[in-house]
């Protein structure tokens, strides 16, 4: 970008549009996507360029410089050259030469070279001469510059347009990009949880109709729930119905499955939020204080306690907490209660531990790479104090990869709030896919497991967009395409 | 002249590791003293109150200990002879199991240790706790027939490890060991198999340097392991794992299964007593014996789901490093969909398709962890694989797949047992979580998630029935985490 505003002074959008343009056309990918994209157009144009071809002076520059280069003998001095160095190296390593497929080898590679040559040789020519080559791309591009061409194609080529415009500006591709990736994750997460379930040797009919049911009853709950339908037809059913948020009902209670999870997703969510605050307010500045004093006993006793955190089992927190907090002392309730917020408590704590012990550990070792760094020492050896440089210059650059910890933290976390909700008798999400998988209740399953995978594939898409917002190496990285 | 004094005190071994066993020795104390009232009746309890005394004077005596050291190494830079004998006194604490005091007084009382006396030290200790604790059968009514066979031939190794300490204290040295040690090396790797794997390291290494002429490697091996050995945390991590596993062989002969699976409606729910250490459950099954046979499960369970997304997430992440482009691009993105879900959701999911039991268990868990172990693979092969020596044998006309597995895989493994360290702690926890859900091993089965599963019902009256397994999981779990973060700096060459 930054090249090709120094080259032209009207730097317009068209111009912009076609620079796009020839870049794309060189990843392979994007190709066939632009191609595909403006079909109607590309045929109409294709044309064009094969009648305006046929006039070009590049083929006739070609022609000369192939016939001169074969009088000169150029082919067959790369041959001899190339043999001689097979021989060679045959020679040294003590094998034996066989004729043929020297022969072979050496063809193969002369020819490589000299249709080398040729194309440089030519090119060279054409350079000299002051013209630009023709191909399909340069040609594309000369025509987007003219607005003519550029209004009359807009209706046929639209799809190609907003294609090229996204990508006109790195940031906007970078959303669109990590946007279009994770709903392919989220496809496959949903065929992969389908598939899952799909090969269960478990019969669902035969476990909630009971042993006593006849086979017309049977097969009517198997065409009611659609299961008497082929692999590809059921898979077509649960993804639409994924994207749709309409996952029929459940085969227990006949209940609406989306319904279901739209109602316990929220006390799931609000208990993952609170945690990850908690290990925030708790973990980071710990790490800090540990990274700063290192190697004293504040530092070891934090880490050692940290340690504990990540080994202790949730549940048998949960159950320790439950005996001293509310058996014992009888300041918090056992079970979680909507209506008092101070049973909210234990559940975020226990949640939470394992995730604070990560992320004070994480940003202990991040802080001590940094504070390792040369800018650092750079920065006290100009004389500021140690808090300026924590401040200024460590932590932010210690932050990065914590956050992206985080991210994936959080995932776990949400993957992990079945067993706490179990232990505080919550009726969350994750104690939803754990009650229904007796039986096993597969829109029920499918449905809650994908959309917490849905909901982790989101948060992690905004850490990285943020990311790439707030760190400059990011951003440069983009711009190189 | 003063400041190298405190250098030598930052420096010492001796001195880190005096503090931290006083220190641990010293929680231990306050944990007895604690749980030696009754609080109710204001009473105490006589036993646990001795035992409180006993660790709170071997406590007092290791800071002693810890004192001395400082002013040795203040005053002359070096521990003085006087203290290292002084050590022999602490020796003694073995006798009340308090393993953090008397692996210190073993370390201090040898000035040059060789990874082989740690070996030989821990190996020892491990046998004495075996047998201890296999000792507790003894006030059961009855024992199983291979009980006193199987505890014969333990004390017979132990009377052999003994031995083989005194001898490797006095002959090994840090590049070689005397050649006739090979015969003692024979008998050590056949009674490894006993699970006492510190046998097998000793072996290994008495081997490497009884056979081995090549300096260099008996140095890096010594290295490497004089780094682990002395992170007390790391080793004392090791040495747990290994009795769990060491107990979890032992058992099938020195412990009753019946014991821990067999209805006993004569004894409910009894309290702690020396029958029943940690009393019994509701069908009246002995704790003691659930908790010992479900770290069989643990370990197993928790190696299998590891070493398997070890080998097929190595694998992938081995091929897609190294045929950069498309083949990374095909499995990285495959391993993406993988990935965006959570490893307990997954298990879940597949065991309400497939079944709860132990073998689903294995599968689900590891299914869940092949992408982390496939990118860690990667970064890693991306890495070596730009090193001269994979292009010096590019260019001697090695096959791709020579040298994928012949120069980069082995020079790529030391971040990924690393990473298998610190996730078996993982998998562990995820067995009993799913366990407790009633998703994981069979409720039949004595396994911690399923004791705690009973336990977490009789919360109110007999709580040691869920605080007991959670403790025998945290420790399995602490100690692998302990072991992971010892090994991690040891291989990290960034911390030389």
């Amino acid at each position: 970008m930054g090249l090709h505003k120094e080259s032209s002074v009207n730097f317009g959008f068209a111009d912009h549009l076609s620079y796009v343009f020839g870049k794309m056309m060189k990843r392979t990918s994007y190709r066939y996507l632009l191609l595909i994209l403006g079909f109607p157009l590309h045929l109409i144009v294709f044309l064009f360029y094969r009648v305006k071809r046929k006039n070009d002076t590049y083929f006739t520059i070609r022609n000369k410089i192939n016939t001169s280069l074969q009088t000169a003998g150029l082919k067959e001095k790369l041959i001899r050259d190339f043999k001689e160095q097979y021989v060679r190296k045959h020679a040294f390593f003590q094998e034996k030469v066989d004729e043929q497929d020297m022969n072979r080898e050496v063809e193969r590679i002369a020819q490589e070279r000299y249709l080398k040559i040729l194309a440089e040789k030519v090119d060279a020519e054409y350079k000299q001469q002051g013209f630009v080559k023709l191909t399909y791309i340069s040609y594309f591009q000369t025509l987007i510059k003219k607005p003519l061409f550029l209004i009359v194609s807009l209706i046929p080529g639209i799809l190609m347009y907003i294609l090229l415009f996204l990508f006109s500006n790195f940031f906007i591709k970078f959303i669109f990009e990590r946007l279009v990736m994770s709903i392919f994750v989220i496809a496959g997460v949903s065929v992969l949880v389908f598939t899952i379930l799909y090969l269960s040797p478990f019969d669902p009919a035969a476990n909630l109709l009971g042993e006593a049911a006849t086979k017309e009853q049977i097969a009517s709950f198997n065409h009611t729930y659609g299961l008497d339908l082929p692999y590809l037809a059921q898979l077509w059913n649960a993804l639409k119905g994924i994207f749709t948020f309409d996952l029929g009902a459940s085969f227990t209670g006949n209940e609406d499955v989306a319904a279901s999870i739209a109602n316990k997703f929220p006390i799931t969510l609000t208990i993952a939020v609170f945690s990850l605050l908690m290990a925030i307010v708790i973990a980071i500045p710990v790490g800090i204080i540990s990274a700063t004093r290192q190697n004293t006993f504040l530092d070891y006793s934090f880490m050692f306690i940290a340690l504990i955190g990540l080994s202790i089992p949730n549940f048998w927190q949960g159950l320790i907490f439950i005996l001293n907090f509310s058996i014992k002392m009888q300041w918090l309730p056992a079970t979680y209660n909507p209506q008092n917020m101070l049973s909210i408590i234990m559940p975020v704590i226990v949640l939470g531990t394992g995730l604070t012990a990560s992320v004070a550990r994480m940003t202990r070792s991040s802080m001590l790479e940094i504070i390792n760094e040369d800018y650092i020492i750079t920065a006290k050896a100009k004389g500021l104090n140690e808090r300026q440089v924590l401040w200024k210059h460590a932590i932010g650059n210690a932050m990065i990869p914590i956050i992206t910890v985080i991210g994936l933290l959080f995932g776990d976390m949400l993957g992990g709030a079945a067993v706490t909700e179990k232990v505080f008798n919550i009726s969350g999400l994750g104690s939803y896919i754990v009650d229904k998988q007796f039986i096993p209740d597969i829109p029920a399953i499918m449905g809650g497991v994908i959309y917490i995978a849905i909901t982790i594939s989101l948060v992690n898409v905004l850490i990285d967009i943020l990311y790439a917002f707030f760190d400059p190496r990011i951003r440069s990285k983009m711009k190189q395409l | 002249m003063n400041s190298y004094k405190k250098h030598a005190l930052k420096l010492s071994r001796e001195y880190t590791q005096a503090n931290f066993a006083w220190v641990l020795s010293f929680v231990v104390c306050l944990i007895f003293l604690v749980n030696s009232f009754n609080y109710k009746e204001g009473t105490i309890k006589s036993f646990v109150f001795t035992i409180f005394l006993v660790y709170a004077i071997f406590t007092m005596y290791q800071l002693f200990l810890t004192w001395k050291i400082k002013k040795d190494l203040l005053k002359f830079g070096d521990i003085q002879p006087i203290t290292r004998k002084l050590g022999y006194i602490q020796l003694l604490s073995i006798l009340s199991a308090n393993i953090f005091t008397a692996s210190f007084a073993f370390n201090l009382i040898k000035k040059k240790k060789t990874p082989e006396y740690t070996f030989a030290v821990f190996m020892v200790f491990t046998q004495l706790f075996v047998i201890a604790v296999s000792t507790f059968n003894l006030f059961k009514p009855y024992v199983t027939d291979t009980f006193l066979p199987a505890m014969g031939v333990l004390v017979g190794i132990l009377i052999f490890q003994i031995v083989t300490l005194i001898l490797v204290s006095k002959y090994v040295q840090d590049e070689s060991a005397p050649s006739w040690f090979l015969i003692i090396t024979i008998v050590l790797i056949i009674t490894s198999l006993t699970g006492n794997l510190f046998n097998l390291l000793l072996g290994i290494s008495l081997v490497l340097k009884t056979r081995s002429h090549d300096r260099s490697r008996i140095m890096k091996w010594n290295t490497m392991w004089n780094k682990i050995t002395r992170n007390s945390t790391a080793i004392l991590g090791m040495f747990f794992i290994i009795l769990m596993l060491s107990l979890s062989v032992c058992s099938k002969y020195t412990f009753d299964y019946d014991m821990a699976v067999e209805n006993d409606y004569g004894s409910l729910l009894q309290k702690p007593s020396l029958e029943h250490p940690f009393g019994t459950d509701d069908f009246g099954r002995d704790l003691f014996s659930r908790i010992i046979f479900g770290a069989r499960i643990s370990l197993l369970v928790g190696f299998a789901s590891t070493i398997i997304p070890l080998i097929i997430g190595g694998f992938l992440g081995a091929i897609a490093g190294y045929y950069t482009k498309r083949a990374d691009n095909i499995i990285m993105r495959l391993l993406d969909i993988l990935y965006a879900i959570p490893g307990i959701l997954l298990a879940i999911a597949i065991i309400a398709a497939f079944g709860a039991n132990t073998m689903n268990l294995i599968l689900a868990l590891s299914v869940g962890a092949i992408p982390s172990y496939a990118r860690t693979m990667r970064a890693n092969v991306l890495m070596v694989s730009n090193y001269e020596y994979v292009d010096s044998a590019r260019a001697l006309g090695s096959s791709d797949l020579s040298i994928i597995f012949k120069q980069i895989v082995p020079n790529s493994l030391a971040p990924m047992i690393v990473k298998a360290t610190l996730t078996i702690g993982g998998a562990v926890i995820a067995t009993s979580s799913l366990s407790f859900l009633g998703l994981g091993v069979e409720p039949h089965i004595p396994e911690w998630g399923n004791i705690l599963k009973v336990g977490s019902t009789y919360l109110e009256s007999h709580s040691y029935l869920a605080i007991i397994p959670g403790l025998a999981i945290i420790g399995l779990v602490l100690s692998f985490n302990f072991l992971g973060d010892g090994l991690r700096d040891a291989f990290d060459p960034r911390m030389d």
